[in-house]
């Protein structure tokens, strides 16, 4: 029942968001759906780990990979609902934006986490698929919310490629229908439906499958080639956007690629998919290694290390063993840092008015507590001991070693590429010597809370594994 | 009717692809779509008659108003609004996308696809045509300056995968006949007002003409 009212209270923060000005009050509507999600969430993944899944309704299915999503949905959303408060005040005062773009923007805010909470929790390959493309719909107008004409042209590209890629992922979907001719059409099919039926499944038309499904589902994960809308909407959105699109799109869309590599498995083995994350996964970990290097936006920075990381993840899965419970690990603690570290950036673009590198210096005097926050997300980030990513890329590579050598070394060549890229960037930022012209005023605090809790729980994680999240990868793995 | 059904539906749908990267006009090009629609509906309505499940004929009313009356009246409307006469241009000239279109047909042939043709192995020829439908989309999609026809090429493209849906026997499926519905509606939306946008803030829908995101 928790789901119901989860999906209720999202749905009527939006509404409410529709028919009242009351800023106030729709910052409190939306703040108290995010609380109730999180706590509802937390007592789903209770049941899940006690129970092995949860289904209140045969419409609605949460296995132990939902429960892991929700939780980090939930988290990431409370985190960006409370941060836009502060952020979208801050744009007001400076008369970027006006009230009924607030509005909007918790409109769209609140439809776009209820989408995401929906294609995680309901029992359906196609519903998965409308869901994720009401994503699309949702955050397309966020994307072009300042309503610039650099906003309207990223969001353009970004429905382009995205429509294109969901179009792919019905088509791949629907070939997985074949192997259920026998089965009465007029019901709506559901995951273990279409596993079940696996076995009648031609291996060639499973493997196409695969290819589309990958492609149409990679292009929302931002798996490269696929990923060319990424930075542009990144940089274009409202900051806190990036936070709900790197920390709980990214994986909502990840895992309903795995979901369909299970049943990939069923008919075709391991390798066949596997090989194909590995491609994919090394390709998006190579380009992003280049342009990180060169990049001039600190936001399209943290788009390209988006691309990265879901790379990183598509390794994980792709070499197998290990790999797949340091896999899930990584796109639990990418989730955490990303999002903090697209908060810091709002706060420097809040401080700076500007989105271009070269224009931050001497971050840790303007802005002491973000440059902190910042420091400590990015050298999280980019696997420093004794953080929890360490642990995962080293377990990554390690597993990769066995059997895909070639891909490991490069590996380890990209990674050290993307620090030395990344550290060059975030020194420049932080270190330096600030503007003459800019004032040192004292930090919102509602602007820190958010980032800094995030930290708190990757650095809590990184040492700590809670027995009830243990449960869920041991399950996670046993699965994928 | 079995003609009809398996030989000149899938053709028709086609062959409107192959015009749309022939055309000049917008509104030729939506007269296309609007035809290729047809097409689709008819192909829907057919099989209605062939399973009489009330879900398709459902089905086939909401394309039928969405795709065949709706669409092509919004998109006329906005050609006349925004006086969008000649902005169907490609990046690949005539005589170059014929060549590409012959290659793709060939590629869709191939023994490579063999399987994805032969679901039904009955409706080879038809479910042939289909996919290749379905690659002259994609590069419409890609070839298309104009946001209108790169909406009408992705529009194609989701005509196209019906149509193999269609000949696969897969149309039944209420999942299926829900994500039809539901992209439509979605580009319905995002049509209306993402097309003003753009000729608003580029004083084109040329999306060459969209140069804002290079930093």
């Amino acid at each position: 029942m928790e789901l119901l009212f989860i999906f209720t209270f999202l749905l009527l923060a939006s509404l409410i968001g529709l028919f009242t000005k009351k800023r106030l009050f729709i910052e409190f509507v939306s703040v108290f759906a995010s609380i109730f999600a999180l706590f509802g969430s937390i007592n789903v993944a209770m049941k899940v780990v006690a129970l092995g899944s949860y289904s209140p309704f045969s419409f609605l299915y949460v296995e132990s990979f939902g429960a892991v999503l929700l939780l980090i949905i939930s988290l990431i959303g409370l985190s960006t609902t409370v941060y836009s408060i502060q952020y979208l005040r801050q744009e007001s005062a400076k008369n970027i934006i006006g009230p009924a773009r607030v509005r909007q923007y918790f409109v769209l805010l609140n439809l776009f986490i209820l989408f995401m909470f929906l294609a995680t929790t309901v029992n359906s390959p196609i519903f998965s698929w409308i869901f994720i493309e009401a994503t699309t719909l949702s955050t397309v107008f966020l994307i072009s919310f300042y309503n610039k004409s650099s906003s309207v042209e990223a969001a353009w590209k970004y429905l382009v490629v995205n429509s294109v890629g969901l179009l792919f992922g019905f088509f791949g979907t629907l070939l997985y229908f074949t192997s259920l001719h026998s089965v009465d059409n007029g019901s709506i099919v559901s995951w273990n439906g279409l596993l079940n039926g696996a076995t009648s499944l031609d291996p060639v038309i499973a493997k196409i499958a695969f290819i589309f499904v990958l492609i149409g589902y990679g292009a929302k994960v931002g798996l490269a080639p696929m990923h060319t809308w990424k930075p542009d909407a990144y940089s274009k959105a409202p900051t806190p956007l990036g936070a709900l699109f790197s920390g709980a799109l990214l994986p909502v869309a990840f895992v309903t690629i795995l979901k369909f590599k299970t049943i990939t498995d069923t008919v075709v083995g391991l390798s066949f998919s596997q090989n194909l994350l590995i491609l994919f996964g090394t390709l998006s970990v190579f380009i992003s290694a280049f342009i990180i290097f060169s990049s001039r936006n600190y936001k399209r920075l943290l788009a390209y290390s988006g691309i990265e990381n879901a790379g990183i993840m598509a390794l994980g899965f792709g070499f197998g063993g290990l790999g797949i419970f340091a896999g899930t690990l990584h796109m639990i603690y990418h989730s955490l840092i990303k999002s903090a570290l697209f908060f810091c950036s709002g706060n420097f673009l809040l401080k700076y008015g500007s989105a271009k590198i070269k224009n931050i210096r001497g971050a840790i005097n303007v802005l002491p507590f973000t440059s902190v926050v910042f420091v400590v997300g990015f050298l999280a980030l980019i696997g420093m001991p004794p953080f929890g990513v360490f642990f995962t890329k080293l377990t990554i590579l390690s597993a990769g070693i066995k059997n895909h050598q070639l891909f490991s070394i490069v590996l380890i060549f990209l990674v050290s590429l993307l620090f030395i890229g990344f550290l060059k960037h975030v020194t420049a930022m932080v270190f330096g010597k600030k503007p003459e012209d800019m004032s040192i005023k004292k930090e919102s605090v509602w602007l820190i809370i958010p980032p800094l809790v995030l930290i708190g729980v990757v650095i809590c994680l990184s040492f700590y594994i809670p027995p009830f999240l243990y449960t869920l990868f041991n399950n996670i793995v046993l699965h994928y | 009717m079995n003609i009809l059904f398996y030989t000149i539906l899938p053709e028709i749908v086609l062959l409107s692809i192959i015009s749309l990267h022939l055309v000049k006009k917008n509104s030729e090009m939506v007269f296309l779509y609007g035809f290729q629609s047809i097409a689709i509906v008819l192909m829907l309505f057919c099989s209605f008659l062939t399973t009489g499940k009330l879900s398709l004929l459902l089905v086939t009313v909401v394309v039928l108003l969405a795709k065949v009356i709706l669409a092509p009246l919004f998109f006329n409307k906005l050609i006349l609004k925004h006086k969008l006469v000649f902005s169907v241009k490609k990046y690949v000239n005539t005589s170059f996308s014929l060549v590409i279109i012959a290659i793709l047909i060939i590629t869709a042939y191939s023994d490579k696809f063999t399987s994805l043709t032969n679901i039904i192995p009955a409706n080879h020829a038809s479910l042939s045509l289909a996919f290749s439908a379905m690659l002259l989309s994609l590069f419409l999609i890609v070839n298309s300056r104009g946001a209108l026809s790169q909406i009408v090429a992705i529009l194609s493209l989701e005509n196209s995968i019906v149509a193999f849906a269609v000949f696969a026997e897969l149309e039944q499926s209420a999942g299926l006949q829900i994500g039809i519905v539901f992209d439509i509606f979605v580009w319905m939306i995002v049509a209306t007002m993402f097309v003003s946008m753009i000729q608003k803030h580029f004083g084109s829908i040329d999306v060459t003409s969209m140069k804002n995101l290079k930093d």
